[in-house]
């Protein structure tokens, strides 16, 4: 229609390029090149192949499907009339215009009659510009080059270059220059806006209208983000007249220049005009929260929600503050105060960042409420960093009262419930999972209880008690039951309380059954989430799963746990268990999605490569699952299935010793890990990884032949095991047997080249093959190394590598060494016992320029690390001179480069730390700019 | 396109024929009533006074004056007076108490040529410091007035002796946030947009659009300068982002081509900076909305602060005539109420419905 002569000079020559075949449906339908698709359009409008109505309403309506916002596609649009509006909005339009005319003019006529005294404003207008002032027209016309052109072409006399001051000349060309690249100019920020504006003398019309405009320019600045100017125009706007919504926004605007005091003086003040104000309410929530008082922070918000129970961003707040709130107890003590600026500025960016991500949804809005439900969301805890004087003691009512809150909303069955949609669903899958009468008795409560008294739910759990339930015995069935009651009732920390007692009373009693602690346990897990603690839970959580790994309940609750927490990776591993062993539970696919977005957002396209292993779930639990839905089973069946369970129960208390034993072998407690491990081979004897970490153990305990047995086990399993090889190698070497041990070390390193340890226990015993070959057996026992390993991990095919060996306390350490080997050796068993002294000492007695040669390419990461904390802790005081000349050979070493490259962050940490002291002390020897100098070369 | 009616709606509620050509209609602040400037055929200028009444627009007041009026302003007048300010086609500022038009409050030969454009700042409680009217004429100059002073201006832009003569088409205030800050935007017809610090006394930017200046206009007049949109003979129009000046690319701009002939007007809504409306030569009337980017500036190359421009969203546009549109004025009390003159010799009163939700 108007395309015609929208650029009728390239009509032709477009023309020229498109083929008339194109002006198709079945092209235009598949163009995507949005260009060419105008072209076109501009071709059928034109008329000049033909006109075809059809053909062009195609063409637009599949033009605004790719690209809506097209120039092609503006059209003349006639003025809307009445006939565009229903009935009742036209009548809206002509009232309120009508309306607005009387009281403009009523306005008006205040106005007049109030203008009496304008003489007496004249006073305060600021005095008339001083005289006729010429502005320069043009950059090339400055006053100055016109007025003394001529100055500047005459050469200077002979008498002026006698004094001619080349150093000044100098200066001023080089001013010049800079004259001529002044920095950009910011008027950003508030350059003295002026806060006060003097209204006395104005009329109330005047100040109503006054006032409205400074807090539009408010709005303005704030819509743009310049909260500092918005705060400066309500202020303006509240010295000409006070009002709820400038108060309120300027409460807002200094909520996110995080002014808190300033934004709760500006809600308390709302709250004295008008005592309920919801927004004023909300602020003052978020304020207190912020400044560390939840209690005070969530009667606010119950007082929003008593005036609007949906009030989402009120609720979500206020779950937010009780989680906080639970949380904030355990963390306090642990929690430095050094920690506090640092949480503080993550806090705000964060905030930065949710206001920036709010905007694109509602950009325009005004500044009112609608501002507030992005506001408020205001993440991080900076609330426990800042709550300090808060005490265990009066959390504890806290909670309780947070607590029966949320029972009021939950009954209320008000739009709180994002958690209760997924608790729902949980329950759902629960009950049909599992024929346990625990969970029997739990749905008979959800219909019987409904009378809510704790009576009538006991005798209800009576009945259900003598139902088959698991090995509980009755006390603590009834426990956990009063405990199910309570949770459903909403009383939160009464159900924690009971299923406290419950897990208590169960270790006690020696029952073996692990599932039903696993049931306690995500039970209590559920409390906690109820309250907020997620910490808590997901400690519950992790013990239930350790029971019972792949159960669906806690690793849902851990995963909303995490969520809460922002530990995205984590809650995302959870839910993604979750499905896979359930798919059906609508809440881990939702979850899942809002959690891949916000992943994306924070790490990019590459998002998964951050993400932890998510485990894979073993096809029996899966199955399980989906055999529940039919209720009625086969005998068979259920026999099977019992076989199932002996067989997961074995399962699950192997996994669980396995653990223990880990633990143990972690901590240093080798005979008690020896006998988990040995209880462990009762139940699957063919456990490969279980007889090497049992061999460590021997090693450890220097039961040498034991171990030699327990590697062979392991390589009769796995002949290509690469940590039973090395191993067998330690336990040979313990039992003097080297060749044996050499041979198998070149097993390893056959296996796995890149093993160092292997290699340089292999370096050690060649040496020593030699020596007792050469010397007679009297020869002085040498003292093995003896060599630890932590193998916490499940995954045979761990790396070698990255075990850490660590010596035993007894091994002395050569303090002077005179060649690369004895400097190897030193090291290593100085760094091995962590001593770092002791390497200070080594590092004392060689000459920093034989480092170099004595590390060779055996230089790694922890190696550096340690030379540098040993540097570091132990040399710089007494000689840095010394320590700044190691630095000046270290880096020559080979490898240098690429060992850098591989250091962990806290390793990093340390060096700068090291370069850090090494600058601030004082020497004749190096400057300052030496050690920086010498500082880029590392960092 | 697809919910044609959540969008704002540009309804033409009164329609009101005159018998002379209107150059320019202003609204008069805190009331109903707009005022309409032009001349009559006989060569003479002429002052309306309408009110909005009942869906009509009554005629109050009309006065004949000697010379056509171009233009008028309300901006450096008290809220009490509300007096304008007018430029005629003999380069006379003329200032009008409504309540008394026979007589002018203020008179002064400003120029010697038409003066084609005005605005004023300081009064309506827009801007602190001192009232003050600029004028841009035919003449080339730009001359600040204070109606408290006669015949002499405060200030005066002109090309010196020598310069070529560019006819200035349009002056407008801005960055007027306290008593000393202030700046004068000027338009002209070979493109130039001169930017002059008031408080320094300075040329303080300038750039070329190519295309003649038909109107710039700041989105505010009374806050740190944020925004100027400048618009064009040829139909395209520059928002400018005054916060970030770059020491030699200046500030930066999105320019939209709006309109197929030139764009004579822009006007910021009052209630909303970032909307505005401008008035084309086809008689279609085009609402704008700018977006604010993620960040408004960036460091370039060199490490120098370089300002980041926006984006304009098209909200609504309608055609109200053939002829153009000449003049366009928001009610400063009314969001969404609007007055606008063409050269088809009529007066229209729109409104813009939505413009909240915009």
């Amino acid at each position: 229609m108007s395309g015609d002569t929208l650029f009728p000079l390239q009509t032709t020559d477009v023309s020229a390029k498109v083929p008339v075949d194109h002006l198709d449906y079945d092209f235009i339908e598949t163009c995507k090149d949005v260009k060419y698709l105008e072209k076109i359009l501009r071709i059928l409008r034109s008329g000049e192949e033909g006109i075809y109505p059809h053909l062009i309403k195609f063409c637009e309506s599949h033009l605004e499907k790719l690209n809506p916002k097209s120039r092609a596609l503006r059209k003349e649009n006639p003025v809307a009339t009445e006939a565009s509006f229903s009935k009742d909005e036209w009548n809206q339009i002509v009232n309120d215009l009508m309306t607005w005319a009387e009281q403009t003019k009523e306005t008006e006529r205040l106005l007049k009659e109030g203008s009496g005294f304008n003489d007496l404003v004249k006073g305060e207008i600021p005095p008339v510009r001083s005289s006729s002032s010429f502005v320069p027209f043009s950059e090339k016309s400055f006053p100055k080059q016109r007025i003394n052109p001529s100055k500047r072409i005459l050469p200077r006399d002979y008498q002026e270059w006698d004094k001619f001051d080349v150093e000044g000349e100098c200066e001023k060309i080089d001013g010049n220059m800079l004259k001529n690249d002044p920095p950009a100019i910011l008027n950003t920020g508030n350059p003295n806006i002026k806060r006060e504006v003097d209204a006395s003398l104005l009329l109330q019309q005047e100040k109503l209208l006054l006032a409205n405009r400074e807090k539009d320019k408010g709005n303005e600045a704030f819509r743009a983000n310049d909260y500092e100017e918005a705060v400066a125009y309500y202020t303006r706007s509240l010295s000409i007249l006070a009002t709820v919504s400038a108060y309120n926004n300027r409460a807002q605007a200094e909520i996110i220049l995080e002014h808190w005091h300033e934004a709760m003086r500006d809600c308390q003040q709302v709250l004295e005009l008008e005592p309920r104000n919801k927004k004023a309410l909300l602020r003052r929530a978020t304020v207190h929260n912020h400044m560390g008082n939840f209690q005070m922070a969530s009667e606010d918000l119950r007082m929003v929600l008593q005036e609007e129970p949906n009030n989402p961003a009120a609720i979500q707040l206020l779950s937010k503050i009780e989680k906080k709130a639970s949380d904030s107890l355990p963390e306090q003590q642990s929690k430095g105060k050094k920690l506090l600026i640092e949480e503080i500025e993550d806090d705000y960016y964060k905030e930065e960042q949710e206001e920036q991500r709010a905007r694109p949804v509602q950009p325009s809005q005004p500044v009112g409420g609608e501002r507030s439900s992005a506001a408020p969301v205001v993440r991080g805890d900076m609330g426990n960093a800042q709550k300090k004087p808060h005490s265990r003691g009066d959390g504890g009512p806290h909670t309780e009262s947070s607590n029966s809150h949320h029972g009021h909303w939950r009954g209320k069955g008000g739009a709180s419930d994002k958690y209760k949609v997924p608790e729902e669903s949980k329950e759902k899958v629960a009950n049909g999972s599992s024929k346990r009468a625990s969970t029997a008795s739990e749905q008979g409560d959800k219909s019987g209880s409904s009378k809510g008294t704790t009576g009538g739910g006991k005798a209800e759990e009576a009945v259900n008690l003598d139902a088959p339930c698991g090995a509980l015995p009755p006390r603590l069935s009834r426990l956990k039951n009063e405990g199910n009651l309570l949770f459903k009732n909403g009383q939160f920390a009464d159900a924690l309380e009971k299923y406290s007692q419950a897990i208590q009373g169960y270790t006690d009693s020696g029952v073996d059954s692990p599932e039903d602690l696993c049931v306690l346990y995500s039970n209590r897990a559920a409390c906690y989430l109820k309250d907020g603690n997620s910490q808590e839970c997901i400690q519950d959580c992790t013990r239930a799963l350790e029971l019972q790994p792949f159960s669906l309940k806690p690793l849902l609750r851990r995963a909303m746990a995490y969520e809460s927490l922002e530990r995205y990776k984590k809650a995302y591993v959870d839910y993604k268990t979750v499905l896979q062993i359930d798919i059906s539970v609508q809440a881990a696919h939702d979850s899942v999605n809002r959690i891949t977005r916000l992943l994306i957002e924070q790490d990019g396209p590459e998002w998964r490569d951050n993400l932890p292993d998510i485990p894979l779930v073993p096809l029996s639990a899966q199955q399980h699952r989906r055999e529940e839905p039919p209720s009625q089973e086969v005998l068979q069946a259920r026999a099977e299935k019992a076989t199932q369970e002996a067989e997961r129960r074995a399962e699950i208390r192997f996994s669980a010793w396995k653990q223990e034993g880990n633990e143990f072998v972690k901590k240093g407690q080798y005979q008690e890990a020896l006998g988990k491990y040995t209880e462990c081979l009762k139940l699957k004897p063919k456990e490969c990884a279980i007889y090497t970490n049992r061999a460590l153990c021997y090693l450890k305990l220097e039961r040498f032949p034991e171990a030699k047995q327990d590697c062979d086990t392991a390589l009769e399993l796995e002949p290509d095991n690469k940590k039973a090889f090395y191993r067998r190698a330690l336990a040979n070497k313990g039992l003097q047997d080297y060749l044996a041990c050499s041979s198998d070390l070149q097993q390893v390193l056959q296996l796995d080249p890149n093993v160092q340890e292997a290699e340089k226990e292999l370096e050690e015993v060649t040496v020593l093959l030699r020596q007792s070959l050469a010397r007679s057996p009297d020869d002085k026992a040498r003292k093995t190394v003896p060599i630890t390993e932590v193998d916490d991990d499940e995954d045979r095919t761990d790396a070698p590598n990255t075990e850490r060996s660590r010596a035993a306390d007894n091994i002395s350490v050569n303090l002077k060494a005179s060649n690369a080997y004895e400097f190897g050796q030193s090291l290593n068993a100085a760094r091995c016992s962590g001593n770092t002294a002791a390497c200070a000492e080594l590092l004392a007695s060689t000459e920093p320029q034989m480092l170099p040669k004595y590390l060779s390419n055996q230089l790694d990461g922890n190696t550096v690390s340690f030379i540098m904390k040993a540097l570091d802790s132990d040399l710089l005081e007494k000689n840095p001179n010394l320590v700044y000349r190691h630095l000046s050979h270290l880096h020559t070493t080979d490898r240098f480069s690429v060992v850098l490259l591989q250091l962990e962050k806290d390793e990093r940490r340390i060096m700068t730390q090291l370069f850090e002291h090494l600058s601030a002390a004082e020497s004749a020897e190096f400057t300052r700019d030496d050690v920086e100098n010498l500082a880029n070369k590392y960092v | 396109m697809s919910s044609p009616l959540s969008k704002p709606q540009i309804i033409a509620h009164i329609q009101k024929s005159l018998n002379y050509t209107v150059f320019d209609s202003k609204w008069i602040p805190c009331s109903a009533k707009f005022v309409c400037l032009g001349n009559f055929a006989r060569g003479t200028g002429v002052i309306q006074i309408y009110e909005v009444q009942h869906g009509e627009a009554q005629l109050i007041t009309e006065v004949e004056k000697p010379k056509p009026l171009k233009c008028g302003t309300f901006g450096a007048s008290s809220l009490q007076q509300r007096h304008i300010a007018t430029g005629d086609f003999d380069g006379n500022l003329h200032i009008w108490n409504l309540e008394a038009p026979d007589v002018p409050v203020y008179a002064t030969k400003a120029h010697k040529e038409i003066v084609n454009s005005i605005d004023g700042v300081g009064g309506l409680g827009i801007g602190d410091g001192a009232p003050e009217i600029v004028t841009g004429s035919r003449d080339g100059t730009v001359k600040v007035w204070d109606p408290r002073q006669k015949d002499l201006p405060v200030a005066n832009m002109e090309p010196v002796e020598g310069e070529t003569r560019r006819d200035c088409w349009t002056v407008a205030f801005g960055h007027a946030f306290n008593d000393q800050d202030r700046c004068v935007c000027a338009g002209y017809d070979n493109g130039d947009v001169k930017l002059f610090d008031l408080r320094n006394m300075s040329l303080r930017w300038e750039t070329n659009i190519k295309n003649g200046v038909c109107c710039v206009e700041f989105d505010r007049k009374d806050i740190n300068m944020n925004k100027l949109v400048a618009t064009s003979l040829e139909g395209k129009f520059h928002v400018f982002d005054m916060r970030t000046q770059h020491p030699t690319k200046g500030f930066a701009s999105v320019s939209e081509k709006a309109h197929k002939s030139t764009v004579w007007q822009v006007r910021h809504l009052p209630q909303n900076r970032d909307i505005f409306m401008t008035a084309g030569g086809a008689g279609n009337l085009h609402l704008w909305k700018y977006e604010y980017p993620a960040q408004r500036s960036k460091k370039d190359s060199d490490g120098v602060d370089v300002g980041v421009a926006g984006s304009v969203n098209l909200l609504q546009n309608v055609t109200l005539s053939t002829q153009p549109i000449a003049s366009l004025d928001w009610s400063p009390d009314k969001q969404g109420l609007c007055v606008c003159s063409g050269f088809d010799q009529s007066v229209r009163v729109l409104i813009v419905t939505k413009l909240n939700s915009a």
